[in-house]
Parts: structure tokens; sequence; C-alpha cells
């Protein structure tokens, strides 16, 4: 710890700590009568309202590895990054037309998880257990990068560098995730809400600092757009091509606007299946938090773009450039700027910031995927008679075995390997828009051409992911692949080989009127917007019969 | 849609009891034939929506650098000044679905 700056490290622990209390004393907010239910320890008593959802939302879906990652990708390839801007721009339209039904056809039936909707509309265990897998699968690494991102801040800050053993060096990141361990288990889903509140407000505050101050620093906003555009146009003597883009390059000079549309559009529509931002849909009071939400929200996206704009301040500052150089990891381009422009307290402000816009999207991801294991893999298939008590347990220790597992991966792991298996979950959560989405809006696909169709383009997308080179690496070079000669994100391309062979087998299968399976739901519940008292009194009688 | 008359009750299914689930469903406003009862409406949010994913979807409307406002080449410009239109047109959007509820 020989270069740690006393101040910076001051701040940061102090603020880790009262996040810590805020994450323990979570657990006393909006008290139910019986906690002993996924109800309340993993959808937070589905109670929040459209101040405290636009927290959790933003909280959950803005994560660590976001403005880490996001900065990086400008730093090192210039406009396709901005994919991100792009991408959260059409989340929220999208969303809007799916996710208040998805609230209310789960509000009428007490679901908890995507899976659980999916086995309620299509009377099908086995699809069910495939969107759990999928969810989990696609959450575990998302998890493992949260990680990731704290390690690029405490790396900047020189905490652990001192040891060459990995168990030593990673010890404070240890120490952080078993507290956040401990409190998601005791809070459930109230302990990442009410500190997502502690979080947004040291992220907007250091994001708008930062936009205002450091460009002074760098010779305006004009000097870095130069620098920038310098850079990217300047031809690469290693691979005798650009470094990259400052705009999407059109068809003339190989298209990259391919690329960034479909990278945008693949991500805007993962954004909203994945698991832990169904958790935090469905743990709204009301539709139209939902709904109100999807105009507000994008108050997030703005300053993404401004976090992505980092990425070039990054390159326009010569100290924060050779930093990089010799670490030889672009992911800590944003950090040794911060370190480099601010004064140390306010770099511990962001460094703290970045830290623990790490525990949020981890806590709530973790209580997604141990949802989804305890409702559609462990009720389904090990216990069906499981109580409401027993469910939560099991989703606790679940949410434990998510995080350590995570730990593990990261620790353990080469980084770049959290890093594909996180761009393979993107592709592998798409698979999951048939049955989920396509069914929000109709029963018309049959269950057994969903399940085929699912399968062929999980296997699509991990194979195509695979085989994606650079002349640097051999594998897993790129989210992106060429098909009829046009660059597109793999995700796109696996849900369109997905959709296809799910719509043929349905016209086969219904032509042979095979057994469509039972439907539980009517249209009336996709609009429903019933009263929260009578809901919880039909899912879930122990936890009101005492107000 | 093709619905069955009456759902089956797979064997230990999360199910709420189809008794106490009807005084929430019965309160439930169905907008099916919302395209029928306000077809104005319904056509402003789809065209609101359509308009908001298009904006940033279709790159070559802004995949340039002239012409600069401020300091800020065009393609940066304009992510930065879509956000507020696509959020106020979602946000219209979800005025009008609530008076189509109605």
């Amino acid at each position: 710890m020989s270069h740690v700056n006393a101040t910076t490290f001051t701040i940061v622990v102090a603020l880790f700590i009262i996040v810590t209390g805020v994450g323990f004393a979570a657990a006393r907010w909006r008290r139910a009568a019986d906690m002993m239910h996924l109800d309340e320890w993993g959808l937070g008593g589905r109670g929040f309202g459209t101040f405290v959802t636009w927290f959790l939302l933003g909280g959950d879906l803005y994560t660590a590895y976001t403005f880490i990652a996001v900065p990086a990708l400008v730093y090192g390839s210039g406009s396709i990054g901005f994919y991100a801007a792009s991408y959260t721009i059409m989340a929220f339209p999208i969303a809007f037309i799916f996710l208040p039904r998805l609230w209310s056809v789960s509000r009428v039936h007490g679901y908890v998880t995507p899976a659980d909707f999916v086995r309620g509309r299509y009377g099908s265990r086995g699809l069910a257990l495939a969107a759990a897998v999928t969810g989990i699968l696609a959450t575990m690494p998302y998890v493992a990068l949260q990680l990731v991102g704290i390690q690029a801040v405490l790396t900047v800050m020189g905490v652990g560098s001192g040891s060459s053993n990995t168990y030593v060096k990673d010890v404070p990141l240890f120490i952080a995730f078993v507290v956040l361990a401990v409190y998601t288990y005791v809070s459930g889903l109230r302990a990442p809400a009410a500190i997502a509140f502690v979080k947004d407000t040291l992220i907007y505050i250091f994001v708008i600092v930062a936009v205002f101050y450091i460009p002074t620093r760098l010779g305006g906003w004009g000097h870095i757009f130069g620098v920038a555009q310098a850079h990217f146009t300047s031809v690469n003597p290693a691979t005798k091509k650009p470094f990259g883009t400052f705009t999407p390059a059109s068809a003339r000079l190989g298209s990259t606007q391919f690329d960034f549309a479909s990278l945008a559009l693949g991500s805007a529509l993962a954004l909203f299946i994945y698991p832990h931002a169904i958790t935090g849909t469905l743990a709204a009071r009301h539709r139209g938090a939902i709904t109100r939400n999807m105009a507000l929200l994008p108050a997030y996206a703005v300053l993404l773009c401004l976090i992505a704009l980092f990425g070039y301040m990054a390159i326009a500052d010569p100290v924060t450039v050779a930093a990089v150089k010799q670490s030889g990891n672009a992911q800590l381009a944003v950090p040794f700027l911060f370190q480099h422009m601010f004064p140390s307290w306010f770099a511990g402000v962001a460094f703290a910031g970045i830290a623990i816009g790490a525990l949020v999207p981890a806590a709530i991801m973790s209580i997604g995927a141990a949802n989804l294991f305890t409702r559609n893999i462990f009720k389904e298939f090990v216990k069906p008679d499981a109580s409401p008590r027993l469910q939560t347990r099991v989703s606790q220790w679940a949410s434990l075995v998510v995080k350590f597992g995570a730990l593990a991966f990261a620790v353990e792991l080469p980084h770049t390997f959290s890093i594909n298996l996180q761009l393979l979950g993107g592709v592998w959560i798409l698979q999951t828009l048939p049955m989920l989405v396509g069914g929000l809006f109709t029963r018309w696909f049959h269950r057994w051409a969903l399940l085929p169709g699912w399968l062929a383009g999980m296997i699509l997308g991990t194979v195509a992911a695979y085989k994606t080179a650079t002349p640097a690496t051999s594998h897993w070079a790129s989210s992106s692949d060429t098909v009829f000669g046009f660059t597109l994100y793999i995700g796109i391309t696996a849900v369109v080989l997905n959709l296809a062979i799910a719509v043929v087998l349905t016209v086969i299968l219904r032509a042979l009127k095979v057994t469509e399976g039972p439907d539980e739901t009517r249209p009336a519940h996709y609009t429903a917007e019933p009263d929260t008292e009578a809901v919880l009194v039909a899912v879930a009688p122990t936890s009101v019969e005492s107000s | 849609m093709a619905e069955p008359p009456e759902p089956v009750e797979p064997p230990g299914a999360a199910r709420i009891p189809e008794g106490r689930a009807t005084p929430a469903t019965a309160r439930a406003r169905a907008t099916r034939g919302a395209l029928s009862a306000h077809p104005v409406t319904t056509v402003v949010i789809g065209l609101l929506l359509a308009a908001a994913i298009a904006g940033t979807l279709v790159v070559p409307i802004y995949a340039r650098i002239s012409p600069r406002v401020g300091d800020f080449p065009f393609f940066y410009f304009y992510l930065l000044a879509y956000m507020p239109v696509a959020a106020i047109a979602t946000g219209i959007a979800a005025l009008l679905q609530r008076r189509v509820a109605r």
C-alpha cells in the first residue's frame, strides 16, 4: 500500500461505512408483518412508488462496469462506444411497449420472476426452465464484472497493489463483498433500493463536476474533440488501419453504422429482459410508476453519454494516456483521469461513487438470479410444496452462492474471461425475447416451437462469438460478426434465427394440432391495475393478516 | 389468440386461488380494442414511440462531424440533444395512454 493517498482512501472508506449502515438499516424500511416471503425479501414488498423505482432501476441498469467499460471502449475505439448512448435512448420507449404488461400480469398472478410468467403463459415447466437457466447464466458474469469495476478503482488507488499474492491483493474486495452479501441476505431488495439513493447522488455530483471542470483543465471541449479526432483518424502502424472511428463510418469507409445500430438495438432490447431489471420493475407498487419512469429514466442516459465522453477526456490528457499505457489496461482510463484531474478528496468521492455503484446492481442481480433458482428450479423440480418461508430462505442462500461464485470468478479467472461471458450474457438473454416479450402480446407461438428457437439462438450466438477473431486474439474478439457483408451484433443475428425457427415450427405444430398447453392468463390481466391490497391478500394471505 | 376455455391447473403450480384473484381482476381495465375505441390517440402513441426509437437507430441521420454546435461535433451534440426529445415523446405517450385507459 505504498502509493495510497490517505485523503482519497479515508473518504472512500467513510462513504463505504455509511452505505453499509444504510444497507442494514434498510431491513426496517417499510417493514412488513412477515418478512419471510419472497414478495418481501425478493421484491421489497412490491410497494415502491415512482420516486424509489427511479432510483432503484437507475441504480440497477447503470452499473460500475458501465462507468468503467463504456469510456474504456470510447478510449480504445472511438465513436462505436457511443452505441451505449444510443441504446439508452431507445431502451425506454421500447420497454414502454411491453414492461407495463409484464408488471400487470405479474401482479395479478403473483409472479416473482420472468420465468414464472413463461410458466403461467405456456403451461410449460421446460420452457420456464430454459428462461430461468438463461437468466442465471447471463447474470452471473454480470455480477463478476461489478467486481472488475471495483478492482479498477482499487488498483488506481494503489490499494493492495504492493502484494503479488492474489488473495492478499484482493482483501479489500473480499471485505466489500462479504459486507454486501450479509446486508443483502438480511435486508433483501430493500438494501440496494436504499443504497441507490446514496450511490446516484454521488454519481450525479461527480459526473456533473467532471463535465464542467475537467475541460477547463484540458483546454476546452474543442481541444478534447480535436485530439480525439486526430487520434482516431491516424493510422495504427501495427494494423495499418485507423485506431478507431470518430463518427460511425459510412459504407465507403468500411461501415461501422450497422454495427453501431445493431449493438444499440440489441442492447436496448436486452436491457429490460435481464432478470435484475425485471426484479426492479416488479417491485413497483403501481403500473403508473413503470410508465412514468420510462419518461424519467432517460436522465440517466444523459449521464451515460457524459460518462462516455470521459473516454475522450482521457485521450486528451497526456498524463492519463501515459499511465494507461504503462498499466496496459484501458479499463483504468477513467480512474486515472480522475486521479490526475481532481483534488484527492474529490477523487475519493468519485471512486466511492463507482465502487458503491457496483454494490447496488450486484445486490439486485444476485437477488434476481436467486429468485429464478428458487421459483423455477428449486420449487418447480425439487420441492413443489415449498412454503413461502422456505422459498425465502433458499433465495437468501442462493444470493450468497451467486455472489461468492462471482467473487471466485473475478479473482481466479482472467478478466477478459468475465468480459467475454458478459458479452455472451447479452446474446443469451436476448434469446428469451420471443418467449417473454412475444408471450406478453400473443399466445400464437407454440411452446414447442419457442424451445428449439431458443436453443438454436443460444448455440448460434455462442459459436459465432467464439469464432470472432482479430490479429491480436484468436477467439471472443468481438460482439459483432459479419453477415452478408454487414457487421452486425451477434445477439441480433441469433434472435432473428430464433424467431424464424419459432415462427416456422409454430405453423407446423398448429397444422398438426399438437396440444398447446394451458394458459392461466387472460387478456385483461395484461392491462390490469389491480388494487394493491386486494392482490396482496390474494397472493400472500400471511403477510397482511395482522395489518 | 387461441385460449383454452378453462385454465388447467398444473400440479404444484404457483397459483392464486381463482376466487381470491377475482376482486383484483374485476377492476382490470382492458385496453384490448383500444385501437377501435381511440384510433387517433393510439396511432399518436405509436408514432411518438417509433420516433423516439428511430431517432438514434437510423445512424446516417447524425453520423457526421459538421455542423458543429459550439465545440461539439454534430454526432455528439445530436446524441445529447435527442435524449430529452425521446424522453418527452415517451412522457407524452405515457400521458396519452393514461387517458385511453380511463
